[in-house]
C-alpha cells in the first residue's frame, strides 16, 4: 500500500527520467540530423501535447492491454502493465515527452556552431564532445525539461486513469485521490491534496522560470 | 530519402521501446504491493455498506481489503482490460453473467447478494419539495442528477422509472449525468443539482431528503458478485463474498437499505 503522495512522486520521477532519456535522443535527432519527413516525427512527438489525454489513454490501453501486446508481455516478462504502477509511469512519460523534447530542442539549437566546430577540429572523441562541450551548454535545458516533464507527469489524470485505473494504494495518484475525495464529498481531504499539489506545482514552476532567466545571456 | 527516414526510425523505434521497457521494469512497486491486500471492485452504491463490512472483515480476519468503487459497467470493462481485482461486486447481475460467459470471472462463484432500491433525492437547502417523479417537472429545479445509464445499473433504473412515469422527455434537457452513483449523490449534496435519483444505500446523508421510488417502475436491481478468474487470491475473495452474504455482513447491508434475494441462487450461466 502506498499513499497517493508517495505514488505520485514515484510515478512522476520515473516517468520524467525515462522521458528525459528518450526525449533528449529525439531532440538530438530533430536538431542535429537532417532527414526528410522530419515534420512527421516532430508531429508524432508533439501529439500528446494536443491530443485529448483520454484519447492517449485509450490508445495506450489498447496497445498495452489485453487487446494489444499485454498477453505477450505477460508471457515474456511475467507481469501486467495495465492497472499497475508501471502502466501509470508509461502513461505519464508519454504525456511528459513533448514538453521535454521541446525544451531540450531549444537548448540544443542554441549551441553556437563555432564551438562544435572547434571541438571537432581539435579531434575530440564523441564522449569528450558531450561532456566538455554539450553538457555545460545544455544542462539547464535538460534540468528545465526534466522538471517540466515531472510536473506534467505529476498532474496527469486522463491518460493515467485509463491505463492504470484508480486503485487505492497501487495506482491511485494524487490527482485521482482528489477526484475521489470530491466524489465522496470529502472536501477537507480534497483541499489538503490540492494544497500539496499546488505547492509542488508552483514551487517547481518558479524554479524553472528562474533557471531560464539565468541562462539568458547578459 | 528512404534511408534518412529509416535512420530516424532507427532512433525513434528503440527510444520508444526503451521508454516502455525502462518505465515498466523500473517499477518495483508494481510487484511489491500486489499480494496480501484483497482488492474488491465494487459498484459505487456499495460505498457506505462495503466500507463498514470491510472494516469488520479486517477486524475478524486480520486481512486488509482495498475497495475500488466505480460504476459497474466501468469496472466490468476494466476487468476485461485486465485490472488486478480479486472480487467484483456489481450493481446488477448482467455485467457479472456476461463476464462469466467470457470466463473472466469464475462462473461457479456467481451469486446474488442484495437487491437495491432507488430513491428520489432533493437537496435540503434548495427549498424544493419533490416527493414524486412528476414533481421533477417543476421549473424551479434547474438540474436533475442521475447516474449515466449507459454503464451504471442505478442510472439505467432511474431512466426506466422516469420513462415509466412519463416525465423523461420533458425533463431530459435538465438531466446531468454522474459517472457513478456516488458522484450523482455528490451533485445533489452540493446543490449543483437540486434533485436527482440515487440508490437508497447512499441516501442516508444529512444534506438531502429522499422518497422511495416504486419498484414497479423499473427492472429489479438484483446485485451479483463473482470471483475474478485472474485473481491469485480466489479463496480469500470467496471468503469475503461469504462474509458479505453471511451473518456478519447481512445486517450491515440491511442497515444500508438492501434487501436480500429470498434464497441465494447460483446464476444460470450458459
Amino acid at each position: 500500500m502506498y499513499s497517493p503522495f508517495v505514488l505520485s512522486l514515484w510515478v512522476a520521477t520515473w516517468a520524467s527520467l525515462t522521458a528525459l532519456a528518450v526525449g533528449t535522443l529525439i531532440a538530438w535527432l530533430l536538431v542535429k540530423v537532417a532527414f526528410r519527413g522530419k515534420w512527421i516525427v516532430e508531429g508524432l512527438v508533439m501529439a500528446p501535447l494536443v491530443l485529448p489525454p483520454t484519447l492517449l489513454g485509450y490508445y495506450l490501453l489498447s496497445f498495452l492491454g489485453q487487446r494489444g501486446i499485454g498477453p505477450w508481455i505477460e508471457e515474456v516478462f511475467g507481469f501486467r502493465i495495465v492497472f499497475s504502477p508501471s502502466g501509470a509511469v508509461i502513461a505519464a512519460a508519454v504525456a511528459a515527452l513533448p514538453l521535454i523534447v521541446q525544451t531540450v530542442q531549444v537548448s540544443l539549437a542554441a549551441i553556437p556552431p563555432e564551438i562544435e566546430e572547434a571541438g571537432r577540429l581539435d579531434g575530440c572523441a564523441p564522449w569528450v564532445m558531450f561532456r566538455r562541450i554539450y553538457l555545460p551548454l545544455i544542462w539547464r535545458g535538460l534540468l528545465a525539461g526534466g522538471v517540466l516533464g515531472f510536473l506534467r507527469a505529476l498532474g496527469d489524470f486522463g491518460a493515467t486513469l485509463m491505463v492504470a485505473g484508480n486503485i487505492p494504494g497501487r495506482t491511485q495518484t494524487m490527482t485521482m485521490a482528489i477526484y475521489d475525495a470530491v466524489q465522496a464529498n470529502d472536501i477537507s481531504r480534497a483541499s489538503q491534496l490540492a494544497i500539496v499539489l499546488t505547492s509542488i506545482g508552483f514551487g517547481l514552476l518558479f524554479f524553472v522560470i528562474r533557471l531560464r532567466q539565468n541562462s539568458e545571456p547578459g | 530519402m528512404i534511408s534518412n527516414l529509416l535512420k530516424s526510425l532507427a532512433v525513434l523505434g528503440p527510444s520508444l521501446g526503451i521508454l516502455m521497457l525502462l518505465s515498466a521494469c523500473l517499477a518495483p512497486a508494481s510487484q511489491a504491493s500486489s499480494p496480501a491486500v484483497l482488492t474488491v471492485a465494487a459498484a459505487a452504491d456499495l460505498q457506505f455498506a462495503f466500507q463498514e463490512i470491510g472494516d469488520l472483515f479486517e477486524q475478524e480476519t486480520d486481512q486488509e481489503v482495498t475497495f475500488v468503487f466505480g460504476s459497474s459497467g466501468q469496472l466490468a470493462q476494466q476487468i476485461e482490460d485486465g485490472a488486478p481485482f480479486d472480487l467484483f461486486a456489481s450493481a446488477n447481475i448482467s455485467f457479472v453473467t456476461s463476464l462469466a460467459q467470457k470466463k473472466l470471472v469464475l462462473p461457479e462463484s456467481v451469486q446474488l447478494y442484495a437487491r437495491g432500491r432507488i430513491v428520489l433525492a432533493v437537496n435540503r437547502l434548495s427549498g424544493i419539495e419533490a416527493t414524486t417523479l412528476p414533481d421533477l417537472l417543476s421549473p424551479q429545479i434547474k438540474h436533475i442528477a442521475i447516474t449515466n445509464p449507459a454503464h451504471a445499473p442505478y442510472g439505467a433504473a432511474a431512466k426506466e422509472a422516469l420513462i415509466a412515469a412519463g416525465v423523461w422527455e420533458a425533463i431530459q434537457p435538465r438531466i446531468v449525468y454522474g459517472e457513478n452513483v456516488r458522484q450523482t449523490l455528490q451533485y445533489i449534496q452540493n446543490g449543483d443539482a437540486e434533485a436527482g435519483i440515487i440508490s437508497l444505500s447512499v441516501a442516508d446523508v444529512p444534506e438531502i431528503t429522499w422518497t422511495l421510488i416504486d419498484q414497479a417502475l423499473h427492472a429489479p436491481l438484483d446485485q451479483a458478485l463473482a470471483v475474478v478468474t485472474s485473481s491469485s487470491q480466489q479463496d480469500l475473495a470467496l471468503e469475503f463474498a461469504s462474509f458479505v452474504n453471511g451473518p456478519l455482513g447481512r445486517p450491515i447491508m440491511q442497515k444500508h437499505g438492501f434487501i436480500f434475494p429470498d434464497e441465494i441462487v447460483t446464476a444460470p450461466v450458459p
